[in-house]
């Protein structure tokens, strides 16, 4: 067991990284695996200035492969653990991912997302969205939550240590650079003081008492004989993805009721646009936005009805549609047009939000 | 005030991540609503390093904004770099002894202050971004002196405690970069 340090809400100016560690010590979790890399890497180093107050647990592996497969690890043993990346060492990661997806193991990563393909910028992008949610050789059996700022990084990290642990699929909480570097206040608190109970950590292996008599024998598997048993494993999988999802699907609109045209936006992007819709409503303009905050599992019906309301759509993203395409997919029988201001790599402001559906209205909807 | 965006830019090393975050800090314990982006490259040193920052009395919506209130330009390449940041409404603080041209986009106001050559001929190099510390405090108006020597304190305390002579190069620093911002605008007046 760790000690928590934050017993009572406390107001603090803090980095998004910070936050994140704060959260995790929250969220009473044990062991932290990493390996550095920038926009994360004050995670690690917020996680091990506490470690003399929290004695928790730290390992810097020698890169991403061993930190995913460690964590894994740590979490067999019966320990709340997680670990954190971004970019590139989210690819490098897919495949300890992978096999967590498969073993229904509760493995939480927070993403900051950097500039790519590549090396590409260590600043901020939404370029990870799709990896995050359907990386590696799988499915996409994932919870994938998209944080809006340091209030979200705090309550979803928490939340992602009981999505991962009740229903054993991966979970992240997927960020930025912006996200992760930027310094605004944020209010910590004790999760119990906000009705949240940690689900309890318990271990995959090595369990107490005798094998046929006390428990059944663990039997992790991520190999399979035949192609059918294959598909029986990952049917079960998929019906128990699609029945958690009503539970934990999340949304956001914002002035989307009466809106004509509907802003589609996730995460920090989300937030410019809550600022140039405020802008176009002052100008009479009939502006709203739906942010879905799980970016997998959508929250498919809430999206539709709110889409069906809109005379137009916009796509808005600092990657080249990655949200979009997801979402487009769900969209499926709907005719309603939509236009798209997709930068890569770049941070979309409030100006270029209102810029683009006054150009949009301009046009004619 | 409702909201004042603030850019700062120079070269990797010239401490412009250094005075954001006295700033932001400043502002917070002001019991103002805050939020500071810093942008830089993988570079050690070197390389354009930008801070963008908001300071307001509502809570903050966008994290990164098209144009700036202020923007401050330390070099060459940050005035490349940076006049994107610029519109008409924009005031523009640049140091006329690195530059070695001046702006050149439309904007509200441009004040030059040779505040490298001032930090080394008549404080310590060391204390350069302080002087563009108080430069922006005079051009902004957003935050009182007091403020900023708070937060000064409390991120330079310990040195200031063991070196208190530090104490008083940094503030004179930060009067002389005020007093260069209202000369100018004797000057302009």
């Amino acid at each position: 067991m760790v000690n928590k340090l934050i017993k009572e809400d406390t107001k603090m100016f803090l980095t998004g990284n910070e936050v994140l560690a704060y959260a995790a010590n929250s969220a009473e979790a044990e062991f932290m695996y990493g390996y550095p890399i920038t926009p994360q890497n004050e995670i690690m180093h917020t996680w091990c200035k506490l470690l003399p107050k929290t004695e928790a647990g730290f390992l810097q592996t020698e890169d991403e492969i061993s930190a995913g497969f460690s964590t894994i690890g740590g979490i067999l043993a019966g320990k709340r653990a997680f670990t954190a990346t971004a970019g590139p060492g989210n690819v490098i990661m897919q495949d300890a991912q992978s096999m967590a997806e498969m073993m229904r193991i509760p493995f939480v990563c927070a993403v900051m997302q950097r500039g790519g393909p590549s090396t590409a910028t260590v600043i901020y992008a939404q370029q990870e969205t799709r990896l995050t949610c359907y990386g590696g050789n799988g499915e996409g059996f994932r919870v994938v939550y998209s944080t809006a700022g340091h209030q979200d990084l705090y309550d979803y990290m928490i939340k992602a240590f009981n999505t991962a642990w009740k229903y054993r699929f991966p979970t992240y909480v997927l960020a930025d650079g912006y996200q992760g570097k930027m310094r605004e206040p944020v209010v910590l608190y004790d999760p119990a003081s906000r009705g949240i109970n940690m689900v309890p950590a318990t271990k995959a292996l090595l369990s107490e008492g005798e094998i046929g008599v006390d428990r059944k024998s663990a039997h992790l598997r991520n190999t399979y004989n035949m192609e059918e048993e294959l598909m029986e494993v990952l049917e079960g999988y998929k019906a128990d993805y699609e029945k958690m999802s009503e539970e934990i699907e999340e949304w956001e609109e914002y002035k989307a009721e009466d809106a004509e045209i509907l802003v589609i936006a996730h995460g920090i992007v989300a937030r410019s646009a809550r600022t140039a819709i405020d802008e176009l409503r002052e100008k009479g303009i009939k502006a709203g936005l739906f942010r879905p905050i799980t970016i997998r599992p959508l929250a498919v019906k809430p999206l539709r009805a709110a889409v069906s309301r809109a005379k137009h759509l916009l796509f808005t993203e600092s990657a080249n549609g990655q949200l979009a395409q997801m979402v487009l997919e769900k969209l499926y029988g709907l005719n309603t047009p939509y236009s798209t201001l997709f930068k890569m790599g770049v941070g979309v402001t409030g100006d270029d939000v209102v810029n683009k559906v006054e150009e949009i209205i301009k046009e004619g909807i | 005030m409702a909201r004042t965006k603030i850019v700062l830019a120079g070269e990797g090393g010239q401490g412009v991540q250094s005075i954001a975050k006295i700033l932001v800090e400043a502002g917070y314990e002001a019991g103002k609503q805050v939020l500071y982006i810093p942008n830089f490259g993988v570079e050690q040193r070197g390389g354009v390093s930008i801070a963008f920052c908001q300071i307001s009395d509502e809570k903050i919506g966008e994290p990164r904004f098209a144009k700036g209130d202020i923007v401050i330009m330390l070099s060459d390449r940050a005035l490349d770099r940076c006049e994107a940041y610029v519109d008409k409404e924009s005031t523009i603080v640049y140091d006329t002894s690195v530059c070695t041209h001046e702006p050149n986009c439309e904007c509200k106001r441009v004040i030059g202050i040779d505040a490298n050559r001032i930090a080394n001929e008549q404080l310590s190099s060391r204390v350069f971004n302080i002087i563009i510390l108080g430069a922006l405090l005079e051009a902004t108006k957003v935050l009182e002196l007091s403020d900023i020597k708070n937060a000064m304190e409390m991120a330079l305390g310990k040195k200031f405690d063991a070196k208190p002579e530090l104490r008083e190069l940094n503030y004179k620093a930060l009067e002389m970069g005020m007093g260069l911002v209202k000369e100018s605008a004797v000057h302009n007046g």
